[in-house]
């Protein structure tokens, strides 16, 4: 059974091994998910039903509603409710329209998507080279003035600085739309590129730093000495002994930084009436259509947990010296 | 001498930059020779420069800030100060081997063992592509490491302290370079696998004719392994002597710290130790630097000099005044 | 005597990151101070109308006058006790709340409890705090009040992460098994070893998470969600001015400034504290 196959075999299924315990400690942290964003609603004084209806509205309207969001039940069978409906892959309707939540979700999570994977894009492109050759160099006024720099970018609250950007590019000259949005590519890049630009400018200077700082402790490493000494090439140990070894908290930090750009960027959607998840938050919050809330809330947070699983999978993978 | 010595060391001062306009030495007069197939053991606290002078024979100082101030570094005749970091590739990995601290993890750890003994290997770009898994297979081997293939797909998270360091020493000796620059490569280890480990490189050095420097601060150790001694205390070389001649050492700070040995203690009696610290870096006395700490000092000790090494036999220096007195 | 001073004064090396530390103090200790002389001793008061609206900057009106005709400078600084004030209160609830639950959990012994509790923390922090919040305002109500309460519901997870991380690596040391060993009473340890080790961490974080309070502050009165006009906060006035950018953007700018200057402060002591720790 110890011979090389069985040995092999061994050690690729300690790869699995964790990946399976870390799938399984998700899937509970996504349970909690499922029950927390279940009791929002019933966690704040008062009735939800009269709260949207107003303190004018008739009784039997009232009735209805409550009814309608489960309210009339004991908790425990809500919870059973929700969760059935949830199995059966629907999230309710909406108060407001009556269409369906997930298919409100369809439409416009993709935008938001969108958005987010080309602030990603840009951001990793220039974090990786920025925070690398600053590390590298060391000089410490090159380190001082990065240092500084991103944390003030970091410090301008977004909206504002999209503001301040719309100040500029839209209207005092007319380069970027002051609102709308187009389905189709390449018409969308049109008013896409002013909010992606506000996005970037914010995560890369997050990213930067964290691989600054990692590259920084990368340099300290016996290892890397190692590598000098045993004369390897110069882009083989660029890689393998500066990027990779330094890789590991990058990627974990984006994965979760994807899950808060996703809250953030709820505030750019809104200022530039982008048609995204994070506005038909906002305006559902508005109106208090609970089911369209509750699902988004839903929608956010099993996105998170899917995100920091992946995150440290990736991670692992690359260093084994991550613990998942 | 009819045969040129290996590496020769004469008054070597390594300085550090810790400002643009302030320097300190770290090494202040080194003084040392390898030859052919010697076992060299390094012995001093931490302070005493052991491992910036390591690093000078890898040509790594650059990277720490430090820099040759002074003095002679020869290796098979030809100067390693102030060559150029390409003429380095050609010394250091192939004719110089490098065992970093154990406790420092050793390798690389997001690559594998067999990368990057393929990469030790490589260091020959002429190595045939198709023997290298051959190869690295055979320095395993060396190493005494059990079940090599499989070995050589794992990651150095997977494998055990002792194992790391045998990685450590096979890469260093895939070039069967003429020497092993060891800096306390079992600090931390158990003493069963430092045992292992010491074994490996007299087989090394039996087998290949390897010159090794141990650098270590365990006397016991490095008086059982090692041909010649040398004792390096707060930068300077105190004294070299052959192993054997331990008892009969002509410094005290040799003698205090062959004293201080944890193995002499009897049940219940006292532990001896060597007064006070050694002096830190930037403020060393003038006249000789062990003098606070000296049992032996008088008045001449702590006149401002350099303290030459007096030569006591062929083999045996010390760098004391009153060498002639010691021991009687 | 002289020459003595002359020498110690350059020789003397500041430490890392005191830079950052005191100009970011200085920073926000003026902005504070502002807050508080401005709109109580400053000629106008924020809500009075006193001039034309959207009056340009002038002499009489530095910051200008908004849509309203309301003095825009003694609104900006009226707005710091506000923010601050609100951030102030999402941030030591929370940091009240989670140190003591997650000093409980690391000192905990039960398996299942702490699998349990760790994983609704887990939960809850799988949420972006704005999104939470948001959504959270649908159920609560607007305004400040509820934010408040909000943030003290959800942001507490966060802290209690930390928190309990660091009770399980301090509740390891070999101090606190000395301790132990000398026969003090576990409350004692608790109190005087593992309580400050840990609250120097979450202390820590709760710096930097003012700053992000702030901006979930400021951020959701921007959508409408907390504050409300009248009420001179910087979020709302913000998007007050949002509609009247071309023409009269200081009702925007200024208090936009004013968060900045708050945040970037807040965030050099950050950056300068960390300087001091870790180098670099």
């Amino acid at each position: 059974m110890l011979n090389r196959k069985g040995f092999v075999n061994i050690i690729k299924s300690e790869f699995l091994s964790r990946v399976l315990g870390r799938l399984i400690r998700s899937i509970a942290v996504a349970f909690w998910v499922m029950v927390i964003a279940f009791t929002l609603m019933r966690l704040a004084p008062g009735d939800p039903a009269l709260a949207r209806l107003g303190p004018g509205a008739e009784p039997e309207a009232i009735e209805l509603l409550q009814k309608q969001l489960r309210l009339d039940v004991n908790p425990l069978q809500q919870f059973w409710g929700y969760f059935v409906e949830l199995l059966q892959g629907s999230l309710g309707d909406s108060l407001q329209t009556s269409t369906p939540v997930l298919s409100l979700i369809g439409q416009t999570l993709p935008v938001t998507i969108y958005l987010i994977l080309l602030s990603t894009f840009f951001a990793l492109l220039l974090s990786i080279p920025i925070g690398t050759a600053i590390a590298w160099s060391g000089r410490s006024p090159l380190v001082y003035g990065f240092r500084t720099i991103t944390a003030m970018l970091l410090a301008i609250p977004n909206f504002f600085l999209a503001l301040v950007g719309m100040l500029f590019f839209s209207v005092k000259h007319n380069w970027a739309p002051v609102f709308g949005y187009n389905t189709s590519f390449p018409e969308n890049l049109r008013y896409l590129w002013l909010p992606v630009l506000v996005n970037t400018i914010i995560m890369t200077s997050v990213i930067s730093r964290v691989v600054f700082s990692s590259i920084v402790e990368t340099k300290r490493e016996e290892f890397v000495e190692t590598g000098i000494i045993r004369g390897v090439g110069k882009s083989r140990f660029f890689w393998f002994y500066i990027l990779k070894p330094s890789l590991a908290p990058t990627v974990v930090l984006l994965s979760y930084m994807m899950g808060t750009m996703l809250g953030a960027t709820v505030i750019l959607e809104t200022i530039f009436s982008l048609p995204g998840i994070g506005r038909e938050l906002v305006t559902a919050v508005l109106v208090r259509d609970y089911p369209v809330v509750q699902g988004i809330v839903l929608v956010f947070g099993a996105i998170t947990v899917f995100l920091s699983f992946m995150g440290d999978l990736v991670a692992y993978y690359l260093d084994r010296r991550v613990k998942i | 001498m009819s045969t040129q010595q290996l590496v020769k060391i004469d008054s070597l001062k390594i300085d550090v930059r810790i400002t643009r306009s302030l320097r300190l030495a770290i090494v202040d007069t080194a003084s040392f020779d390898v030859s052919k197939g010697q076992i060299l053991g390094m012995i001093g606290e931490s302070g005493s420069g052991k491992t910036m002078l390591c690093r000078s024979l890898v040509g790594t100082l650059e990277r720490r800030g430090a820099y040759i101030a002074s003095g002679t570094l020869e290796f098979e005749g030809t100067s390693l100060i102030g060559i150029s970091q390409d003429q380095w590739r050609d010394i250091r990995g192939k004719k110089i081997g490098y065992i970093p601290q154990s406790a420092l993890a050793g390798p690389n750890p997001v690559m594998t063992i067999g990368a990057q003994l393929g990469e030790a290997i490589r260091q020959d770009r002429d190595f045939p592509k198709g023997k290298i898994r051959e190869r690295a297979l055979e320095l395993l081997d060396i190493v005494q490491i059990r079940r090599p293939e499989v070995v050589l797909k794992q990651y150095p998270n997977a494998l055990s302290g002792g194992m790391k360091q045998r990685v450590m020493i096979a890469c260093a000796i895939a070039q069967n370079p003429k020497l092993i620059v060891a800096d306390e490569p079992t600090t931390g280890l158990d003493v069963t696998v430092q045992a292992e480990i010491m074994k490996i490189l007299l087989d090394i050095r039996k087998n290949f004719h390897t010159s090794i420097i141990l650098v270590s601060h365990d006397l016991p150790l490095i008086n059982d392994i090692c041909d010649d001694i040398v004792v390096m205390h707060a930068g300077s070389t105190v004294e070299k002597l052959p192993s054997s001649e331990i008892t009969r050492s002509k410094h005290p700070y040799t003698r205090a710290l062959y004293n201080s040995r944890i193995d002499l203690v009897e049940p219940k009696g006292k532990l001896v130790t060597i007064n006070g610290q050694p002096p830190t870096v930037g403020k060393w006395p003038l006249g000789c630097k062990f003098s606070e700490r000296c049992d032996f000092v008088v008045e001449a000790c702590r006149t401002p000099q350099v303290i030459p090494l007096f030569e006591i036999s062929p083999n045996h220096s010390s760098a004391c005044l009153r060498y002639d007195e010691i021991g009687i | 005597m002289k020459e003595g001073v002359m020498t110690r004064f350059r020789n003397w090396i500041p430490m890392p990151g005191s830079v950052g530390i005191f100009t970011g103090t200085i920073m926000f200790i003026s902005l504070v101070l502002a807050g508080l002389i401005i709109p109580n001793f400053g000629p106008f008061k924020a809500n009075d109308f006193v001039g034309e609206p959207f009056a340009s900057m002038s002499a009489k009106h530095p910051f200008g006058l908004d849509q309203l005709g309301r003095d825009v400078m003694t609104r900006t600084f009226a707005g710091v006790p506000i923010d601050l004030g609100v951030a102030f209160l999402g941030v030591s609830i929370p940091f009240i709340i989670g140190t003591i639950v997650g000093i409980f959990l690391g000192l905990a012994k039960n398996r299942y409890f702490i699998n349990l509790v760790g994983s609704i923390i887990d939960g809850v922090n799988a949420f972006p705090l704005l999104v939470l919040a948001i959504a959270m305002i649908s159920f609560f109500g607007t305004g400040l009040q509820s934010v408040i309460i909000i943030l003290s519901i959800t942001n507490w997870a966060r802290y209690a992460r930390i928190a309990r991380t660091r009770a399980i690596v301090v509740s390891q040391q070999n101090y606190i098994e000395a301790a132990k060993t000398l026969g003090y009473p576990r409350w004692r340890t608790i109190r005087k070893h593992i309580v400050p080790n840990v609250s120097s961490e979450t202390i820590a974080y709760a710096l930097s998470d003012f700053i992000l309070v702030i901006m979930v502050v400021s951020g959701l009165s921007f959508l409408g969600l907390a504050a409300t006009p009248p009420l001179a906060e910087w979020g709302s006035m913000i998007a007050e001015g949002r509609s009247y950018l071309s023409q009269a953007w200081w009702i925007t700018i200024f208090p936009g400034a004013a968060l900045c200057w708050a945040a970037v402060s807040l965030s050099f002591i950050v950056e300068g504290l960390s300087r001091r720790d870790g180098g670099m």
